[in-house]
C-alpha cells in the first residue's frame, strides 16, 4: 500500500481525470495510471496466485482490458477499486481455469529472490515465502478476500466492493481462511515480536 | 457453555469478524474467559492477521513492468491511438536482456565512446542473477547520481523539439566525449551491494562517502552509459558509484531532480550496456 515516491513532480491528476483523459485520446494518460498502480496490482496479483509467472500474466491481461474497457468505467467506484477488481478477476480466471499448478520450492526461492531481493533479511524471505506456500492451502475466493484485507490492509467494505460481494461474504471468507491458516502460521508469530502484539489482540477479543 | 466443549477454529475466527449472533457471541466468550487452550486458539488467529499484514509485499519487477507497457503499446497501436514516443526509459528498455535473454548476442567486448571495441575488463565472476552473456559479467557496476541542469546547455539542446536519443554533453563547455577528466560527476567505487531498501535511504551515506576516484580515470563503460543514462533523464548526473545491485555488477547514477527538495532520480544501469536494471527511482542525497 506504501507506493514509492514514484509519482512525477508537478501538477497532480486525479485517477479519474486520468481515465477521462485516456478515453479523450491522450495517449499518456493511461501509462500515468498503470505507473501509479502498477506496485499494488502486482502484490495482489502476486499473493493470490502465489506464482509469479502466472502473476504477471493475470496483470498484464487486467491492465490491457482496463485501457480496451476503460469508457466502460462507470464512476461510481473509485477507479483504484474498479482496477483491482479487474485484477483480481483475472487472478481468479486463471485459477478457474487451471488450477494452478504447484511450484517447487526451489522456483519459489528463485522467485522470492528475484522478485522481493533482501539480501540481509532470510527470515523475512523465509516468512513470506511459508505465507504464499499457505496461502495456496485456501479456495481461491478465501485467498482473495485474505489478501485484500489482511495483507493489503484494506478494509472489509472496500474489498467487497473489489469482489463485488456483501461485506459479510468477505467477512466470513476471511474468517473460515484465517481458521484454516492458524494452525499453519501460527509458529511464525514466536519468530518475530509479532506474538506480544497478537496476544494483546486476543486478550482484547476474549474479555469482550 | 462452560463444560468439557471447545470451540473449534472456525467458531472463533467467526467471533473475531463479529459473525455470531449475540446469544452464541455471549456464550462462546464465557467459554473463552475460563478455558486456557481456546483462548490460545484465539491467538493463533490474531497472528495469523499479523503475519500476513507484515509480509512484504514486493515492487512489480521490471521485467513484468516492461511486458505490460509494451503490451500497452501494442493496444494503443491497434486502437489506432498511437503512443507518443517519449524518450523515457520504458521506451529505451524495450530489449532489455531479460526480455529478450535467449537471443541475446553475446558481447565480446564494450563499444568505448570513439567506436572502437574495448574488451570487456574482468572482475570478478559473479554468477548473474539475470540471463546475460557471461562476458558482460566482467565490468564493474556503476551508479550514477545526476544533478538538476542549472546552468548548461543540456536541456536547450535536448527539450524542446525532437525528443529521439540525444546524449547529454557534460556541461563544461570544453569537454569532449573523451575528455573523461572534466566529467562532471564524483565517480566513486563503493562496491557496495544496493537493495531496493537502500535505494530508499539517503544516498550520501553510500556514495558521500566512498573514495572518489581521480580525474583521470573514468572507465569507458562508465562515462558511455552515464552519457546515455543523462540523455533518458534530460538530467546531469552529478554522483555515479560503481557497486553492485542485488548482487549484479551495477552504476548508481544520482542526478538532481529537485536539489532545493532533496530529491534525487536514481537510475541504476548495467555497466556493460547501459540498461537499466530496475526502475528509475526517487531517492534523497
Amino acid at each position: 500500500m506504501n507506493s514509492p515516491p514514484e509519482t512525477p513532480s508537478g501538477a497532480e491528476q486525479s485517477d479519474a481525470e486520468l481515465l477521462a483523459a485516456h478515453i479523450n485520446g491522450d495517449p499518456h494518460a493511461f501509462s500515468e495510471i498503470v505507473k501509479r498502480h502498477r506496485d499494488r496490482m502486482w502484490a495482489v496479483a502476486l499473493r493470490t496466485l502465489g506464482d509469479p509467472d502466472e502473476a504477471a500474466d493475470a496483470v498484464q491481461d487486467a491492465f490491457v482490458s482496463a485501457y480496451r474497457k476503460a469508457a466502460s468505467f462507470r464512476g461510481e467506484a473509485a477507479v483504484t477499486t474498479w482496477l483491482h477488481r479487474i485484477v483480481v478477476n483475472a487472478c481468479l480466471d486463471r485459477m478457474r481455469r487451471k488450477s494452478v499448478r504447484p511450484v517447487a520450492d526451489d522456483e519459489l526461492i528463485e522467485a522470492a529472490e528475484r522478485d522481493t531481493p533482501m539480501p540481509d533479511q532470510t527470515l523475512e524471505r523465509e516468512v513470506s515465502m511459508e505465507v504464499s506456500a499457505a496461502l495456496k492451502l485456501l479456495p481461491a475466493d478465501q485467498r482473495a478476500a485474505l489478501v485484500l484485507v489482511d495483507m493489503m490492509g484494506y478494509s472489509v467494505e472496500d474489498a467487497a466492493q473489489v469482489l463485488e460481494v456483501p461485506s459479510g461474504t468477505v467477512k466470513s471468507r476471511c474468517a473460515r481462511g484465517r481458521a484454516k491458516l492458524a494452525p499453519i502460521l501460527s509458529h511464525l508469530r514466536n519468530r518475530s515480536d509479532l506474538g506480544r502484539v497478537s496476544s494483546a489482540k486476543g486478550a482484547e477479543l476474549r474479555d469482550g | 457453555m462452560t463444560g468439557d466443549t471447545h470451540y473449534d477454529l472456525e467458531i472463533l475466527a467467526e467471533l473475531a469478524e463479529g459473525l455470531l449472533d449475540v446469544g452464541t457471541a455471549r456464550q462462546v466468550r464465557e467459554h473463552l474467559a475460563v478455558c486456557t487452550p481456546c483462548g490460545a486458539l484465539l491467538a493463533d488467529l490474531a497472528a495469523v492477521r499479523e503475519v500476513l499484514a507484515a509480509t512484504p509485499t514486493p515492487a512489480m519487477p521490471m521485467g513484468v513492468a516492461l511486458r505490460i507497457d509494451n503490451a500497452l503499446a501494442a493496444e494503443a497501436t491497434r486502437g489506432g491511438v498511437g503512443l507518443a514516443e517519449a524518450p523515457d526509459w520504458d521506451e529505451l528498455m524495450r530489449d532489455a536482456p531479460w526480455e529478450t535473454a535467449a537471443e541475446a548476442p553475446v558481447r565480446l567486448g564494450v563499444v568505448s565512446d570513439d567506436g572502437t571495441i574495448v574488451p570487456a575488463r574482468r572482475r570478478a565472476s559473479r554468477r548473474r542473477r539475470w540471463a546475460m552473456p557471461a562476458v558482460a559479467s566482467a565490468a564493474a557496476a556503476a551508479v550514477v547520481v545526476g544533478t538538476a541542469v542549472l546552468s548548461s546547455g543540456v536541456l536547450t539542446a535536448s527539450g524542446g523539439n525532437g525528443g529521439g536519443l540525444q546524449v547529454a554533453q557534460p556541461s563544461t563547455p570544453t569537454a569532449t566525449r573523451n575528455e573523461v577528466k572534466s566529467r562532471g560527476y564524483a565517480l566513486t567505487d563503493s562496491n557496495h551491494n544496493y537493495s531496493d531498501q537502500d535505494l530508499r535511504r539517503e544516498m550520501v551515506g553510500f556514495m558521500g562517502n566512498a573514495e572518489a576516484l581521480g580525474g583521470g580515470e573514468t572507465p569507458t563503460g562508465v562515462s558511455k552509459c552515464v552519457n546515455q543514462v543523462s540523455a533518458r533523464t534530460k538530467l546531469k548526473a552529478f554522483a555515479v558509484d560503481q557497486g553492485q545491485y542485488n548482487g549484479q555488477e551495477a552504476l548508481i547514477v544520482a542526478s538532481w531532480k529537485n536539489q532545493p527538495k532533496n530529491k534525487l532520480r536514481l537510475d541504476v544501469v548495467d555497466p556493460f550496456n547501459c540498461k537499466n536494471l530496475r526502475k528509475p527511482t526517487v531517492g534523497r542525497w
